[in-house]
């Protein structure tokens, strides 16, 4: 981005209806650039206006020392190696070969106090981290080629802050390698910028710094599905024509990067990542491919499986269908341009990529693109369940269909158990998982970051609680969060979600009737709005009122049994 | 108007979005309240991107109105400076 670009970016807000997003910058140099940069990296990512502040100029550990008593959303903190030791930098003169023992003792003390500051910071409060980025001044004796001891002292204990702080809740430490990759070092430092003006980054640097901490800080949304091509892109070779044995996938077959490229689906599929099939073959081989032992992405870890003659556009259609996610989640790979751009005919808003086979550069591009549109930090006990819940969906709608007129007796016998959690509800990182990404129940679209979530949870009366659901065809995990607040004796509902996987089940009755029991509630006001995609939601509270539904409303008690059908989930509830 | 400084207006309307088009062309230190040292260097970074040259910073304190560094800007391009 140019800064021309960035100045634009920020001229187009603010954007109105929702809170601005306050950032703090905290660097010991002029952050005119950094702060620029960050604006509009933000700002173009959560389409919300962006309010920046920065510390005294000079001042980092002043800046820093404010976290705890600042109201913030995020934080961005980058530091150089003068804010560890002025020595270090090119503005302060009296550099001094005999002091280099006082100045690694001096940037290990700073970094002692940047770790009892940091401890210190709001744990909800997002904060990315760089540290120095640009080089250190020819101050020690060594040539440039040799890392001396002194220089990998520095670097040792810079390399420990970074450790200490990527384990420290929030905060998420810029990767130097991936920086590397997309600021040249020799590219980052305008030396001329630094002794005129202070500022020490050049412009590309800048850009490149302020979109990774935007990344950091507002990650873009994992993709949640991959479907992939089978014959030349999971394997080598055409199954229908070699026959099973004949494929290959390892170095003897020149086929190591269909080997990587199994191993890569199956820890995905490991982490939750929904992996679907749709290959034009013949489905007796597919499944004889799957029995080989040396297949290293097995079949179980594989739903649904489209293989047939038809169109490729079709298996993806069934596929998003058995998923019950929306097309933008998920990304399509396949060998052949021809299939890619048939499947982005019918579904433009899947991400559809090229399996390079034979380009040994894209195939390594493309594993760790793959590895980045699904990247996520930590691994849930839900997202373990995933798959295993979608096949137990499956067999439940089927016996439901196959039900008929006997679905009441289905639904008594599903053996459902719903747990309600009201005790850790609010901490659970969950539920804010669940309330950002969950669309077709859900009450009012209204998205949260951490502090915001923690803050709301903070208000008097304030009230949260999950559910997690099980029956006789397996476990689904946390599927629905409510969130709201209570006030002389009225209930308010402010945030409502449910994931799909959990439909058709009635557990929005059941947490309907729980609110109203646990709160002897006669009345609960919820404050419903339409969007684009929650008419589920919209339909099942227009069976509670007479008028239109357009906004906030009251369901009565009465109103409420009258129209509840039978709940037969046994339900175990938790308090504080 | 020439296009340098149609292109200069368009610098200016980037770093000091309150200026109307008349205020722009007519803009001096004096004039613009939120003229300061920092939005003088983003200004000079915006017209270098912008006219892809190099602005010797020692020059910016002589740089003070729309008027001068549209000056500045077309000497350079004469090849003088």
């Amino acid at each position: 981005m140019q800064l021309s670009e960035a100045l634009k970016v920020i001229k187009e807000g603010p954007f109105a209806g929702r809170p601005p997003l306050r950032v703090l910058v905290a660097c010991g140099f002029h952050p005119l650039h950094l702060q620029t940069f960050l604006h509009a990296h933000l700002q173009g990512r959560v389409l919300r206006r962006v309010v920046p502040s920065v510390g005294l100029y000079g001042d980092l550990l002043g800046t820093l020392r404010q976290l705890p008593t600042r109201d913030l959303d995020l934080c961005a903190v980058a530091i150089e190696w003068p804010d560890l030791d002025p020595r270090l930098g090119f503005r302060q003169l009296g550099w001094d070969g005999r002091q280099l023992g006082d100045v690694v003792k001096t940037v290990e003390s700073a970094l002692g106090a940047l770790r009892e500051i940091l401890a210190r910071a709001p744990e909800y409060t997002p904060l990315a981290l760089s540290l120095p980025t640009l080089p250190l001044p020819p101050l020690l004796p060594a040539p440039s080629q040799r890392a001396s001891e002194t220089e990998l002292c520095l670097r040792r204990s810079v390399d420990e802050f970074a450790l200490w702080s990527a384990g420290r809740p929030g905060i998420r430490v810029v990767h130097p390698e991936y920086l590397a990759r997309v600021s040249p070092p020799a590219e980052r430092f305008d030396f001329k910028s630094e002794l005129l003006a202070g500022l020490p980054y050049t412009l590309a640097h800048a850009d490149a710094l302020a979109s990774v901490m935007a990344d950091l800080l507002v990650p873009p949304a994992a993709k949640k599905g991959l479907i992939t091509d089978l014959d030349d892109t999971l394997w080598k070779g055409l199954a229908g024509e070699v026959g099973a044995q004949g494929l290959c996938w390892d170095l003897a077959g020149h086929a190591q990067v269909h080997g990587l490229y199994q191993q890569l689906l199956r820890g995905l599929a490991e982490q939750g990542v929904l992996i679907g099939i749709a290959s034009k073959n013949d489905a007796g081989v597919v499944e004889e491919v799957f029995q080989r032992e040396d297949i290293l992405l097995p079949r179980q870890s594989v739903f649904p499986v489209e293989v047939h003659w038809g169109p490729k556009s079709g298996s993806v259609t069934s596929i998003l269908k058995a998923w019950n996610i929306g097309a933008e989640s998920v990304v399509f790979v396949d060998d052949s341009a021809m299939e890619l751009a048939e499947v982005k005919a019918s579904h433009p808003d899947v991400e559809c990529v090229l399996f390079p086979a034979s380009d040994y550069a894209g195939a390594q591009a493309l594993l760790y693109r793959l590895r980045d549109l699904f990247a996520k930090e930590s691994v849930s006990e839900e997202d373990r369940l995933r798959l295993e819940s979608l096949r137990a969906g499956d067999a439940f709608r089927r016996d439901a269909a196959a039900a008929g007129d006997s679905f009441e007796s289905f639904m008594r016998d599903a053996q459902g158990e719903l747990t309600l959690d009201c005790a850790s509800a609010g901490a659970n990182p969950r539920s804010l998982d669940l309330v950002n990404k969950t669309n077709q129940f859900n009450l009012n679209g209204t998205r949260f970051t951490t502090e915001e979530w923690h803050t709301a949870l903070r208000c008097p009366g304030a009230f949260a609680m999950t559910a997690a659901y099980r029956d006789k065809y397996g476990p689904l995990g946390v599927i629905a969060v409510v969130k709201g607040r209570t006030r002389n004796g009225e209930v308010t509902v402010d945030t409502w979600v449910m994931s799909c996987r959990a439909f058709g089940r009635r557990i929005e009755h059941q947490c309907l009737r729980s609110l109203f029991d646990q709160f002897g509630a006669e009345e609960i006001r919820l404050n419903f709005m339409p969007t684009l995609r929650n008419q589920y939601l919209k339909d099942f509270l227009a069976g509670f009122q007479r008028a239109e539904l357009s906004g906030p409303l009251r369901v009565s008690r009465a109103a409420f049994e009258e129209k509840c059908p039978p709940l037969y989930h046994r339900v175990e509830i938790s308090h504080d | 108007m020439t296009e340098t400084s149609r292109r200069l207006a368009q610098c200016f309307a980037l770093v000091f979005p309150g200026l109307s088009e008349p205020e722009v062309y007519s803009a001096s230190v004096n004039s613009v309240a939120s003229w300061d040292s920092t939005a003088a260097i983003m200004l000079a970074n915006v017209i270098e991107e912008e006219f892809k040259v190099q602005i010797d910073y020692e020059l910016l304190p002589e740089m003070v109105s729309f008027e001068l560094i549209l000056d500045y800007l077309t000497s350079k391009a004469n090849g003088s400076s």
